[in-house]
């Protein structure tokens, strides 16, 4: 099982090919975690994005590719691994939130 | 109502001691299950796991006290198959083979279940369309087993792809046909459906539809009870029609006389016979409505737009509920949860205020769509969409949905 932790949203992959996505939300990035059907079991993995989102209330995003997370899309085989990815990336998305509000509070000062 | 489980500890080790292939005093896993009734086992404390429809079949399966299983394989039921396979050998289920085709499982199955035992099977697409001669002899014939039916593409061009065509072929034959939107319910249907076959004033067989590959072969959160628990054994004398005596042969081959009779059957007695399995299958529906929570699931009721979808659509359209939710627009969603019996009843009710009804089906016939105008002619004044649809293992992106929806408002319809 995927950590609930930060879970904004659990739904059927809505590009209709099947599998469920979990999308992860701290501040205004996220990770957007995609388990698709397989013709093996042993072939089931996580397809995962780092996404940034683009309104706070409405689920709408972009893949972001511009972090120190990832700079393309993710391929995780189990569980285990992924959730270690989802906890460093919270941290790291904590941090990137602080940061950038420092940013934006310079701009207006 | 539970069993006296160290009894049967004891009884059965004993039973057991020289099963080929197993150590000495191996007992099968099944015999150390607790039985509960089917409402207990509903509401028993649950574990959440994400697993593949295949798996939650699997668990159903070994928490179904099944007695006989009889499969031929085929793609995506196979994967099922494979893990009912690993019960078998646990010990969960008492008998399993494969069969020789789809015409010899069916038929096969039907003679399991005839023999008075709790009976399973399984296939896909033209598996089905293979086996349908037995098939549609089932119900007549008054079997209460369970067709797994993993739902594929069946007409030319082949695929493997997911699409649910066949279930229409299923429809009018007496079968009791559920269909499950996730795994969730590919878990908890096959338990329901074992029970109201062969509750006595039912005595028919049930389908389990599901869309393949998007649910079997796909992981999602399912919650299950406890392995140590299975549902109430089959009482092979508590039919419609009394059970073939096995253990006293010459077995009778034959149902009551009539059915059988070929030829010799009169016109009246027939019609008359089939006027039962239909009605059964009508009074199969106060099981169903108590053991499912209703036949059918209401989301945003008394919209004016409303989505009518049954199996994996259902979840798609749930995105699109929830999509057109975060635009402020209220759209009302009915999830059909049993085709046969179908739900005519309480679709009305659910419908009868709504201005368009959109049908989202996985399929090119349209069957949900024609049994839903069927329902609602003269008891509501609804625009009713002849769709969306995909078909051949096309998918259903959510956008489609939200796209029959803009275009009927940017028409002013």
């Amino acid at each position: 099982m995927l950590i609930q932790e930060n879970l904004y949203l659990t739904r059927s992959a809505p590009d209709g090919e099947g599998g469920q996505q979990f999308l992860y939300k701290v501040n205004q990035y996220g990770v957007s975690a995609i388990s698709r059907p397989q013709e093996e079991i042993a072939q089931i993995h996580w397809d995962v994005e780092v996404i940034k989102y683009r309104e706070t209330e409405a689920v709408k995003f972009d893949v972001c590719h511009d972090t120190e997370l990832a700079e393309k899309p993710l391929v995780f085989h189990n569980d285990s691994s992924l959730n270690e990815f989802l906890k460093k990336a919270f941290g790291y998305f904590k941090e990137l939130g602080f940061l950038e509000g420092m940013i934006t509070n310079d701009k207006e000062t | 109502m539970s069993t006296p489980t160290a009894e049967v500890k004891r009884k059965n080790t004993g039973k057991h001691t020289n099963v080929p292939g197993k150590p000495e005093g191996w007992v099968p896993a099944g015999d150390l299950q607790e039985v509960v009734t089917l409402e207990k086992m509903l509401t028993l404390p649950r574990e959440t796991i994400f697993m593949t429809g295949s798996e939650a079949a699997r668990e159903s399966i070994r928490r179904a006290n099944v007695d006989m299983a009889i499969a031929y394989p085929i793609t995506p039921q196979s994967e099922t198959m494979q893990q009912a396979g690993y019960l078998y050998d646990e010990g969960y289920i008492k008998d399993y083979y494969r069969g020789e085709e789809e015409i010899g499982s069916m038929s096969a199955i039907s003679g399991a279940s005839r023999a008075g035992v709790r009976s399973l099977t399984a296939t896909s697409g033209p598996g089905l369309m293979r086996g349908m001669e037995a098939i549609s002899s089932w119900p007549g014939a008054r079997t209460p087993l369970v067709l797994l039916d993993m739902c594929r593409v069946i007409n030319t061009p082949l695929a493997i792809q997911p699409d649910n065509i066949e279930i229409s072929f299923l429809l009018e034959t007496g079968m009791l046909v559920m269909h499950a939107e996730n795994q969730q319910d590919f878990y908890d249907y096959p338990l329901i459906a074992f029970i109201v076959s062969e509750e006595v004033d039912v005595t028919l067989p049930c389908t389990v539809s599901v869309d393949g590959f998007f649910v079997t072969h796909a992981r999602g959160n399912v919650s299950i009870v406890d392995k140590k628990y299975k549902i109430p054994p089959r009482d092979g004398w508590r039919n419609a029609v009394p059970s073939m005596d096995n253990e006293n042969p010459p077995a009778r081959l034959s149902r009551d006389a009539p059915i059988q009779k070929s030829n010799f059957i009169s016109y009246h007695m027939h019609a008359s016979w089939q006027q039962e399995v239909f009605a059964a299958v009508e009074r199969s529906a106060k099981y169903f409505d108590k053991y499912l929570g209703g036949l059918i699931e209401v989301v945003n009721p008394g919209s004016d737009e409303m989505l009518i979808a049954s199996g994996a659509a259902v979840s798609q359209a749930r995105e699109a509920v929830r999509q057109e939710g975060e635009k402020g627009n209220k759209i009302g969603l009915i999830k059909v949860k049993t085709i046969r019996p179908w739900p005519g009843p309480q679709i009305i009710e659910a419908a009868k205020h709504a201005k368009k009804i959109f049908v989202p089906e996985f399929n090119q016939a349209g069957w949900l769509h024609k049994n839903v105008t069927t329902t609602l002619y003269g008891h509501c004044q609804a625009k009713i969409y002849n769709g969306p649809r995909v078909f051949g293992g096309m998918t259903m992106p959510t956008e489609l949905i939200l796209d029959w929806l803009k275009e009927s408002r940017e028409r002013k319809e």
